[in-house]
C-alpha cells in the first residue's frame, strides 16, 4: 500500500478526533453559548454511542492502513453480564470501545460501585492469564484455604471465600477473553486470505467487509459448545462472587442498623403472597355476591337468574372502573 | 494467502472522507434541532390499570368493523411501543385502519415490589383479568389474542389454559422450540445457574438484558450502526426515526426476578413448552388444547427467534386450522419496515375476518 492512504488516514484520524472534541464542546452545557439551541433534545447516550462507533471506525481505518492489528473488536473484553476489565465485576466496569456500559452507562455503573469485595485482590500485581498471576493465584489459594481462628473467625472465612471466588472469576474471565481474541484472529486471517477486488473499493465497503467477517467468526464461536461452557462458567463465577460480596454487605448493614437486602426481599415475598391472597378473596367475594343474587332471584321468582359465571366479570368491571379513576401516567398522549 | 486484500484508490478515499465530513457538519445542525422523541402515536385510553399494568384501547379514525376485539400481548422485555412506533410505522394504526378493535397490554416497569411476580401472576393473573375486562366490555365470551415474541409464548400458555376465552390466536415471532441449533440466546443460557443468577441479582436489570442482546452481534450493533448513522445525519426525519428506534431499544423495563427465573429455566433451558411439560403455577400447559384457529407469523431473518424455533408450533398445537406466514425481514423489521406495514396488518385482518 502506498504512503498516500496512510497520510490521509492520519489526517482523517486527526480530523475525527478534532470533530469529536468539537462536538463534545457543543453538547457540553457549560460550554454552550446562550441561545445555541437546546442540548436537552439530543440524548447524551446517543451521542456517546455515536462517538464510540466513530472512534472504533477510525481505529479500524488506522490499523488497516498501517498494517497493524486493530484493537480487538470487543474492546477491553466483553463478559456475558456486562463490560469488565481485569479484576472488575462486569456489572460495575466501563470500558473503551463498548458503548452500552463503557460510555452512556458509566454513571449508572459508578453509582453501583460497591465499597469492597471487587477490584484487584490484595497482593495481585500480575494480570490474569500471565504465568506470574497463575503462580500468585496458586499461593493465594493455598493461603486462603487455611483455617480461621478467634473472635472474627466468621468474617475472616467470608473474606477468604470472597478472595478465592475472585481468583476463580479471574480465571474464567481469562478463558472468555481468549475465546474472543480467537474470534478476531480468525476474522483477520480470513480477510487477509481474500483476493482484492478488481475495482477500487471504498473505505466503508472494506470496513463493512471486515465487520461481516468478524460477526461471522463471532457467531461461529458463540454457537460452539466451548463458548457455551465458558460463558456459563463466567456468569456463574460472577454470581458466586456477587453473592459473597452481598453477604459481606449484609453484615455491614446489620452493624450499621440498616435494612438488608435479605430483609427487603423477605418483605417483598410476603407482600406478593398477600397480593395473591387478596385477589383470590376478591374473586371469592364476587362469586358469593353472584350466588346471593341468584338465590334472591330464585326466591323472588322474578325470572331467570343470571348464571354465576358472569359474576367474576362483573367484579372485574367494577375493579376496572375503580382502577381507571387513578390519574393516568406519563405516556398517554 | 494474499498479503494485501484491499484495493483502495487514494483519491476516491479522500473524496469519501470529504463527504463524510460534510455529513458530520450537517449532522451537528440536525442534532441541535431534534425535538423530544416520543413513542406511541396512536390516540389511546386506559381502560384498566392494576399495579404497573395498563390495558390500552386504541382509537382509530373510523369505528372498528370487527366484532371481536384484538388484544395484543407484548413481551416483558422492552416496551410494547414497537407496535406503535410512529405514525407511518405503526402496526396498531394499520390494524385500526383495517377495521380491527385493538387493545394492548402494557406491562409497565417492574421494580423491587414486583420481584416475586411469577409467570402464573402474569398469565393467570394480569393477562386473564385483562381478557375478562374485554369480555365484559364487549359482552362476548372470547377475544382474539395477538401475542408477540415472549408475549406469544404467554398467549400460547394462556390459550391452552383458558381455551374458552380465546376465539382466534395470532402469534408473531414466537418461539416454541427453544433448543434449535441457531438460537444463540438459548445456547448461552443453557448452562447458566439460573437460580444462583436470580438469587444474586433479584430483578434482572434492563441494561443487562440490553447488553446481552447487543452481544448477539457485537460489532454490528455497537459500532457499525453508529458509523452508519453518519450517512443520515443530514436528514432530520431519518435522524428522528433512528433516535426513536434507539429510544425504544434502550428504554426497557427490568425483569421481575421470579418470572425471569421460571422463563429462563423452564423454557430456555429445559424446553418444556416444546415437550408439553411446561407448568404455569400448578397447571400443566398442554398446547394440544389449543384447538382454535392459529396464525403464526415469523420473520425469516430473525436472529432472536429463528424461524426454526417458531415453525414447530404447527406440530405442537391441537388446532386443525393452522396458518403460517413467513415475513421477509428481521425481528424488528416485522413491525416497522415499510413492507411490514403493507403486508402484516392486512394479512392479520384478512385471516381474522374469515373466522
Amino acid at each position: 500500500m502506498s504512503d498516500k492512504p496512510n497520510d490521509f488516514i492520519d489526517q482523517y484520524q486527526a480530523w475525527v478526533r478534532e470533530g469529536l472534541q468539537t462536538w463534545s464542546r457543543q453538547f457540553d452545557p457549560k460550554a454552550a453559548s446562550p441561545g445555541a439551541g437546546s442540548s436537552e433534545a439530543v440524548p447524551g447516550d446517543i451521542m456517546g454511542r455515536l462517538f464510540a462507533g466513530l472512534a472504533g471506525y477510525g481505529d479500524w481505518m488506522r490499523s488497516m492502513a498501517s498494517g497493524e492489528s486493530p484493537a480487538a473488536p470487543f474492546g477491553a473484553g466483553m463478559p456475558p453480564c456486562g463490560q469488565g476489565g481485569v479484576g472488575m465485576p462486569p456489572f460495575m466496569q466501563g470500558g473503551v470501545g463498548m458503548p452500552p456500559y463503557g460510555q452512556g452507562g458509566a454513571e449508572f455503573l459508578s453509582m453501583g460501585m460497591p465499597p469492597f469485595g471487587y477490584g484487584p485482590p490484595p497482593g495481585a500485581t500480575a494480570q490474569p492469564g500471565s504465568e506470574s498471576f497463575d503462580e500468585w493465584a496458586r499461593v493465594a489459594n493455598e493461603t486462603l484455604s487455611m483455617p480461621a481462628f478467634g473472635l472474627n473467625r466468621e468474617q475472616q472465612e467470608e473474606q477468604q471465600a470472597l478472595l478465592r471466588a475472585w481468583i476463580d472469576y479471574a480465571g474464567h474471565y481469562q478463558r472468555y477473553q481468549t475465546l474472543l481474541q480467537g474470534v478476531y484472529e480468525r476474522a483477520g486471517e480470513t480477510l487477509r486470505g481474500q483476493t482484492p477486488p478488481g475495482d477500487a473499493e471504498s473505505m466503508r465497503s472494506v470496513y463493512d467487509r471486515w465487520v461481516t467477517l468478524v460477526e461471522e467468526s463471532y457467531a461461529q464461536a458463540a454457537l460452539s459448545a466451548e463458548f457455551r461452557e465458558v460463558y456459563a462458567s463466567l456468569v456463574n463465577a460472577q454470581m458466586r462472587l456477587k453473592v459473597l460480596q452481598q453477604s459481606q454487605l449484609e453484615r455491614v448493614s446489620v452493624q450499621a442498623g440498616m435494612p438488608t437486602r435479605k430483609e427487603v426481599d423477605s418483605l417483598g415475598e410476603r407482600l406478593q403472597a398477600v397480593r395473591r391472597e387478596l385477589r383470590q378473596m376478591h374473586g371469592l367475594a364476587a362469586e358469593v355476591e353472584a350466588l346471593k343474587a341468584e338465590v334472591a332471584a330464585l326466591r323472588a321468582g322474578t325470572g331467570k337468574p343470571k348464571p354465576a359465571k358472569a359474576a367474576p366479570a362483573a367484579a372485574v368491571k367494577k375493579a376496572a372502573a375503580k382502577s381507571v379513576k387513578r390519574p393516568p401516567r406519563g405516556k398517554s398522549p | 494467502m494474499t498479503s494485501n486484500p484491499f484495493h483502495i484508490d487514494p483519491q476516491r478515499a479522500q473524496a469519501e472522507v470529504d463527504a463524510f465530513r460534510r455529513k458530520l457538519e450537517a449532522g451537528l445542525e440536525t442534532l441541535k434541532h431534534v425535538g423530544p422523541i416520543e413513542l406511541g402515536t396512536t390516540p389511546r385510553e386506559a381502560v384498566y390499570r392494576e399495579d404497573k399494568l395498563t390495558l390500552w384501547h386504541f382509537k382509530g379514525e373510523k369505528p372498528p368493523t370487527a366484532k371481536t376485539p384484538l388484544l395484543i400481548c407484548y413481551a416483558l422485555v422492552n416496551t410494547p411501543w414497537m407496535v406503535d412506533l410512529q405514525e407511518d410505522r405503526s402496526m396498531v394504526r394499520n390494524l385500526l385502519a383495517q377495521g380491527e378493535d385493538v387493545y394492548l397490554i402494557d406491562w409497565g416497569y417492574p421494580d423491587g415490589a414486583d420481584r416475586w411476580l411469577t409467570l402464573e401472576d402474569y398469565i393467570d393473573g394480569y393477562m386473564d383479568r385483562c381478557v375478562d375486562v374485554l369480555r365484559k366490555r364487549h359482552g362476548i365470551d372470547a377475544v382474539n389474542l395477538l401475542g408477540i415474541c415472549q408475549g406469544g409464548v404467554f398467549s400460547l400458555c394462556y390459550t391452552a389454559l383458558h381455551a374458552e376465552k380465546v376465539r382466534n390466536l395470532v402469534t408473531m415471532v414466537t418461539p416454541v422450540d427453544f433448543h434449535t441449533p441457531d438460537n444463540m440466546l438459548s445456547h448461552w443460557v443453557r448452562n447458566v445457574d439460573i437460580d444462583l443468577f436470580v438469587d444474586a441479582i433479584g430483578n434482572v436489570p434492563a441494561d443487562l438484558m440490553n447488553f446481552a442482546y447487543l452481544t448477539l452481534k457485537p460489532v454490528r450493533l455497537n459500532q457499525q450502526k453508529y458509523v452508519g448513522l453518519v450517512d443520515i445525519l443530514d436528514n432530520p426525519k431519518e435522524v428522528e426515526n433512528f433516535l426513536r428506534m434507539e429510544k425504544w431499544i434502550f428504554d426497557s423495563p427490568d425483569q421481575a426476578g421470579e418470572a425471569f427465573r421460571e422463563f429462563a429455566r423452564d423454557f430456555f433451558q429445559k424446553n418444556l413448552l416444546m415437550k408439553g411439560e411446561a407448568r404455569i403455577g400448578a397447571r400443566q400447559v398442554d398446547l394440544k388444547k389449543i384447538t382454535q384457529p392459529v396464525l403464526n407469523i415469523y420473520a425469516e431473518q430473525d436472529h432472536l427467534v429463528p424461524p426454526a424455533a417458531s415453525t414447530p408450533m404447527k406440530r405442537v398445537v391441537g388446532s386443525k386450522d393452522y396458518t403460517a406466514l413467513a415475513f421477509q425481514g428481521g425481528h424488528i423489521g416485522i413491525y416497522v419496515s415499510g413492507r411490514a406495514q403493507k403486508q402484516v396488518p392486512p394479512a392479520i385482518h384478512a385471516w381474522l375476518e374469515k373466522r
